[in-house]
């Protein structure tokens, strides 16, 4: 049949009307499964919900809401925060130096010029993680610092302003921050294997821009200078001059020191005070350690202060301690070296690839932290100490900045836990109790304020343990000093006291013996050793070790940096060597060796040399370069390390699809995971709900619908809850009798709460109860916002200052970054939040993260790493951790069975849900391997279908994993774990055991069907009228 | 009759050329480091090679005469075109936010581009070969 030409032209229009209808159409039904895949993203995204709670029964409803807000609306809650955040930089601002030009007086405040781009456009969080998140139209806006001077009364130099204003331009830099290109003006961290760039503006560039600038200071003469580094996830700084961009020729010979055009800037602001009069000081606005000797050693500098990364409202506190409404009394977290890089963790910071790498596998690069013990204070200090003693060729011009004999004054610019304040304070060590039995030691301490005006001080109590020949013979370090323990006074007024007492944790005194017998009948235990402990009192760590010298007879006369105090000190004798106090953990495990596969000599015996004090010049790390990969090291680091097998024992006895009645609620708050209604409830389970919700875990814990768990959408930090602003899954329905359900047009609705001072501030307040309020605000916050998960706590050490990322953990101590962590992990708990300390472990570099090898001796990460996690399970009792993305030596983190199955799971004893870290590609994931090391999800998402975990991961059917008894096991305690961590958190706020979930359609679910009906008759119609043409002919 | 060729042919060309060219940065992106372990997408594969050759058969089919079953080809081939687009995206999109965010190095940009460059050239495809669908292969010399 032929047609003819108009109908011919016709039939083509219709035809290719219906290729268009049905090509949408195609589209409309495709999209349906793919909906479903991102679903929960997509609820996210939009602030939908695809689910709805149906209560059938008649419910209490103060049983229905388990926890309860200290808050009556949201703006109580944002007015907290808000709060929060103005006493956490007031307390956690670091004086580091004062000739006494601080506080500023009323007058001085009306004639203040603010020098540096970064008092303009100052760094208020990381560039990405624990990003600010500005909030405008709320209860409690965001400020920056121009912001909090003009709120608190400062009068500012409107001509450098307005300098700046026009240079603004030259600030900015385009960030890729969680898939967006965002632009930050401000300066930003490098990008991995970028370097850093200085954005502060040239004098020659300030004089073209406003020639009249420097007259502007005459008047207005009391002058501060900030300086900045930034901070981000995915971020890092080099050492030396390879981190800094050399086409900028600034005179810069490290990324975290000076450039010339900073130097130019500060130099300006002293040759004005020198004509003009008035003050200079200077702002560190950063997170990680920077170089500034030649800022402390110039006396025509005024005053310092470190103010870290102030969030959206630290810049209230800082005002306020430079008016003198507060008085500092925040301490260092980090040693402020002269040159980071000359640190022994520098030697080997960077990137260092596997000659045999493997993307396929990544397999990528090695760090090798040679350091051993050594990080921070506990490389300085010891150093110091074995200096003054004459031991282990400590003097050696080895690791020294002047290629001389090193010197400690030559090294270190501020120590660990170093802070002035506005007033002076006397530390008096009343008493010191050791009682091994109970495994405590209870320092009294009495502080009396000796100066004119209020404040808090810190007492830090520092422990040096001996180093015996034992030692040396068994490969054992000891920290010259290590902090034990710390308080925090009330506000004292001039002249008045406090009496501080301390109870110490005896066990963090121990150190790791790799070749000690121990109970379990094996090798490996903390020890005691035998000889004379020191405890001593600080301001610091330098002070606490000069205290103890004092007391050892040690003098000037010997090297000494200062005289020391020998009353600070007490000591305490133990007779023979001890390796049975700290043989069982708190809960009665035997603790053993579990991580000597992440020496490197495990698996290339004699590679590596461990730095020791017994040898300073000798063992100074080298760096561990063009390593190859061996064989055996190869089938580890290809990730399959698990045979899925019919031979691992008997399938029968485990129960999956029972139908016993019960659901989560029947065990709201049931904190004995022995209940034996746990495994009845988790009988009720199907193996297809265990395989989906481990493999697809990211973002949200899903809803299983077999025992009526909730979903508890997840959240990440340090610096607040995030992710999602207040109102996306808040209640809006107040009908149902939630205490915390809001308005929907609620003001602060879009409210979110990234805006905390990021955790070195928090560190840096030294105050315990700070960091627990900070918990427990989040907590609230968690109750109104229903967000139950907080990937918040970072308690990666800082192990060297070139981590970008160092924003996000708390300090290079473990003591401080376990106990702050655990007082804010405890006091998220009190409302239900699970906040969870991560990553656990070794997370130490952004370079290369997903899937870096990360080598060190068993005693080193026992010690610090390690120890910085400690408590936050074993005292706070945390329910959630967040596992890490690189390797622990050749095995991925999340497959480390020493570390998360032995240590974390057995010697520390949690009992939570375990997250890996946001790995998507599906090798690295592990599935198999992680859920038999207690994981109990990945952070991936998809369908809620078997067809989409299996085309994720291949082998995870239930035909295969079904005949794999061990694996079976592991599958449903992962899932009671998960389903022990929901039950006892606010999560289950709303749920009673009468009340289930249905699902709902959403307005995208309505419009994709909407779309399938209208593209389904207007293809129909197409066809017809193609068929009505074609017949016409 | 003689015929002569029509701007449909022009387009049908181009969708195939670009159909290819999707296929080919589909198959390399399955081989990157990257996407290796997410292993070939039947469905992607299945729907790009039917359109391909459903393509050249309108074309061969089409320069002899216009039958009026081959017209049932164009509607085919755009569907299934579109079918395997998004499929293809479907299939990457987590992997884009892990290496926008998470994953950010060079190596994963490399790999992430292969398949960007395979998505585009998939949608080029798809919305020339419905665009095509308006117009014949050939038609009657006047």
């Amino acid at each position: 049949m032929k047609a003819t030409k108009s109908n011919r032209t016709a039939m083509r229009r219709w035809r290719g009307v219906t290729t268009l209808t049905a090509s949408v159409l195609a589209l409309a039904v495709a999209a349906g499964p793919i909906v479903n895949s991102f679903r929960t993203d997509i609820d996210k995204f939009l602030g939908t919900s695809s689910t709805k709670l149906v209560h059938d029964g008649d419910e209490n409803i103060s049983e229905v809401y388990t926890y309860t807000s200290d808050y009556e609306s949201t703006t109580e809650l944002v007015k907290a925060i808000e709060d929060l955040g103005e006493r956490m930089n007031e307390e956690g601002s670091v004086l580091l130096k004062n000739n006494g030009a601080l506080p500023l007086t009323a007058d001085e405040t009306q004639k203040v010029s603010l020098l540096g781009f970064s008092s303009y456009y100052p760094v208020m969080g990381g560039d990405m993680g624990s990003s600010l998140t500005p909030n405008v139209g709320t209860d409690a806006d965001t400020i920056d610092f121009v912001q909090a001077l003009s709120a608190k009364g400062f009068k500012i130099n409107g001509k450098i302003q307005d300098l700046y204003k026009t240079l603004e331009p030259q600030f900015t830099t385009e960030i890729d921050n969680w898939g967006n290109k965002s632009i930050f003006t401000r300066i930003t961290a490098p990008s991995i294997g970028s370097t850093f760039s200085s954005k502060e503006p040239s004098q020659a560039i300030m004089d073209e821009t406003d020639a009249g600038w420097k007259d502007s200071l005459k008047e207005d003469n009391v002058i501060i200078v900030t300086l900045a580094r930034a901070a981000g996830e995915n971020r890092t700084y080099l050492p030396g001059t390879d981190g800094v961009d050399a086409s900028q020729n600034l005179n810069q010979t490290d990324p975290l020191g000076l450039s010339d055009d900073e130097r130019d800037l500060v130099a300006a602001a002293v040759e004005n005070k020198k004509a003009n009069g008035g003050k200079v000081i200077v702002l560190l606005n950063n997170a990680s350690a920077m170089e500034i000797d030649e800022l402390k050693n110039n006396d025509d500098i005024d005053a310092m202060l470190q103010i870290g990364l102030p969030g959206g409202y630290g810049f209230y506190g800082v005002a306020d301690i430079l008016s003198g409404e507060a008085n500092p009394s925040g301490h260092l977290t980090d040693t402020y070296a002269v040159v980071n890089a000359n640190a022994p963790s520098a030697q080997n910071f960077g990137d260092f690839p596997y000659t045999n790498g493997n993307p396929a596998y990544s397999i990528n690069s090695v760090q090798v932290e040679a350091e051993n013990i050594y990080i921070g204070y506990k490389y300085y200090e010891t150093r110091y100490m074995d200096c003054v003693l004459g031991e282990g060729n400590a003097s050696a011009a080895v690791g020294s900045t002047d290629g001389n004999a090193w010197s400690y004054n030559n090294e270190v610019s501020y120590p660990f836990g170093y802070g002035l304040s506005y007033t002076t304070f006397e530390q008096k060590l009343d008493s010191l109790d050791v009682d091994l039995e109970n495994k405590t030691v209870t320092a009294k301490v009495t502080v009396k304020n000796t100066g004119d005006v209020a404040g808090k001080d810190v007492v830090q109590l520092y422990v040096s343990t001996p180093y015996t020949s034992y030692d040396k013979e068994h490969g054992i370090e000891k920290a010259g000093v290590q902090l034990l323990d710390y308080a925090k006074t009330d506000v004292l007024e001039a002249g008045a006291s406090e009496t501080v007492t301390i109870e110490a944790d005896m066990q963090y005194m121990a150190s790791w013996d790799s070749s000690s017998d121990n109970a379990a009948g094996t090798k490996g235990c903390y020890i005691l050793d035998a000889g004379t402990y020191y405890f001593s009192l600080g301001n610091g760590a330098h002070e606490a070790a000069n205290n103890v010298l004092s007391a050892q007879g040690k003098s000037t006369a010997d090297g000494m940096t200062g005289a020391g105090d020998a009353a600070m000190t007490a000591t305490w004798n133990l007779e023979s060597l001890d390796n049975e106090s700290f043989a069982l953990t708190k809960n009665g495990t035997a603790v053993e060796n579990q991580l000597e596969d992440m020496d490197l000599n495990y698996w290339m015996p004699g590679t590596v040399t461990y730095m020791t004090r017994s040898d300073w010049a000798g063992t100074f790390p080298k760096t561990y370069e063009n390593l190859t990969a061996t064989d055996e090291m190869l089938a580890v680091l290809d990730n399959d390390n698990y045979e899925i097998s019919a031979d691992n024992g008997d399938t029968s006895a485990i129960t999956f699809g029972a139908d016993n009645g019960l659901t989560l609620a029947h065990l709201k708050g049931v904190d004995d995971i022995d209940n034996p209604d746990y495994a009845k409830l988790l009988d009720q389970i199907t193996l297809e709900e265990c395989l989906i919700r481990t493999g697809f875990g990211g973002t949200s814990t899903k809803a299983i619908d077999s025992i009526h768990s909730p979903e508890a959408v997840q959240n990440d930090g340090p610096n607040g809850i995030y992710s999602y602003p207040l109102g996306q899954y808040a209640n809006t329905d107040a009908s149902t009798g939630d205490p915390c359900a809001i308005d929907a047009n609620d003001k602060n609705a879009g409210y979110m709460a990234g805006v905390m001072s990021n955790e070195t501030v928090i560190a840096q307040t030294f105050n315990k109860d700070l960091a627990k309020e900070f918990g427990q605000v989040m907590g609230n916050y968690s109750l109104w916002a229903n967000l139950p998960i907080y990937w918040g706590c970072g308690t990666n050490l800082h192990r060297s200052p070139y981590n970008a990322r160092n924003h996000e953990y708390y300090s290079e101590d473990a003591i401080l970054t376990a106990y702050q962590g655990a007082n804010f992990v405890e006091g998220g708990m009190e409302y239900g939040c699970l906040i969870a300390p991560k990553h656990l472990a070794f997370n130490d570099s952004e370079i290369n993260r997903t899937g870096i090898s990360v080598f060190m001796t068993e005693q080193q990460a026992r010690e610090n790493e390690l120890r910085g996690t400690q408590a936050v399970i074993e005292d706070a009792g945390a329910l959630a951790v967040m596992t890490a993305y690189n390797r622990v030596g050749v095995y991925t983190d999340n497959s480390h069975t020493g570390l998360l199955i032995n240590i974390l799971r057995g010697e520390w004893g949690f009992k939570g849900l375990m997250s890996e870290d946001f790995i998507m590609d599906a090798n690295y994931v592990c599935l198999k391997e992680a859920i038999l090391n207690g994981v109990t999800m990945s952070c991936n998402t998809g369908d809620n279908t078997m067809d989409a975990i299996t085309e994720k991961y291949g082998y995870w059917t239930v035909e295969n994993v079904g005949k794999d008894a061990r694996l079976l096991t592991a599958l449903k305690q992962a899932m009671t774990y998960q389903a022990y961590a929901l039950a006892n958190s606010n999560a289950m706020d709303g749920y009673t055991p009468t009340t289930h979930l249905v699902t709902v359609n959403t307005w995208y679910d309505n419009l994709i069907l909407g779309l399938q009906i209208a593209f389904a008759l207007l293809t129909l119609l197409g066809v017809v009228m193609y068929m009505r043409s074609a017949k016409k002919n | 009759m003689k015929r002569k060729t029509s701007a449909g042919l022009f387009m049908t060309a181009i969708s195939i050329i670009a159909a290819v060219v999707g296929f080919i940065y589909y198959m390399m992106n399955c081989n990157t480091a990257y996407f290796a372990n997410l292993g070939v997408n039947p469905v992607v594969i299945g729907c790009i090679v039917a359109a391909i050759v459903l393509q050249v058969v309108l074309i061969i089919v089409g320069m002899k005469g216009q039958p009026m079953w081959i017209d049932i080809l164009p509607i085919a081939i755009s569907v299934f075109l579109m079918l395997g687009t998004i499929n293809f995206v479907s299939a990457r999109v987590n992997g884009f936010a892990a290496i926008l965010t998470f994953e950010n190095n060079a190596e994963n940009m490399a790999d992430l581009s292969s398949a960007i460059i395979g998505i585009a050239a998939c949608l080029i495809a798809t919305v020339v070969s419905i665009v095509a669908s308006f117009f014949d292969v050939t038609k009657e010399a006047a």
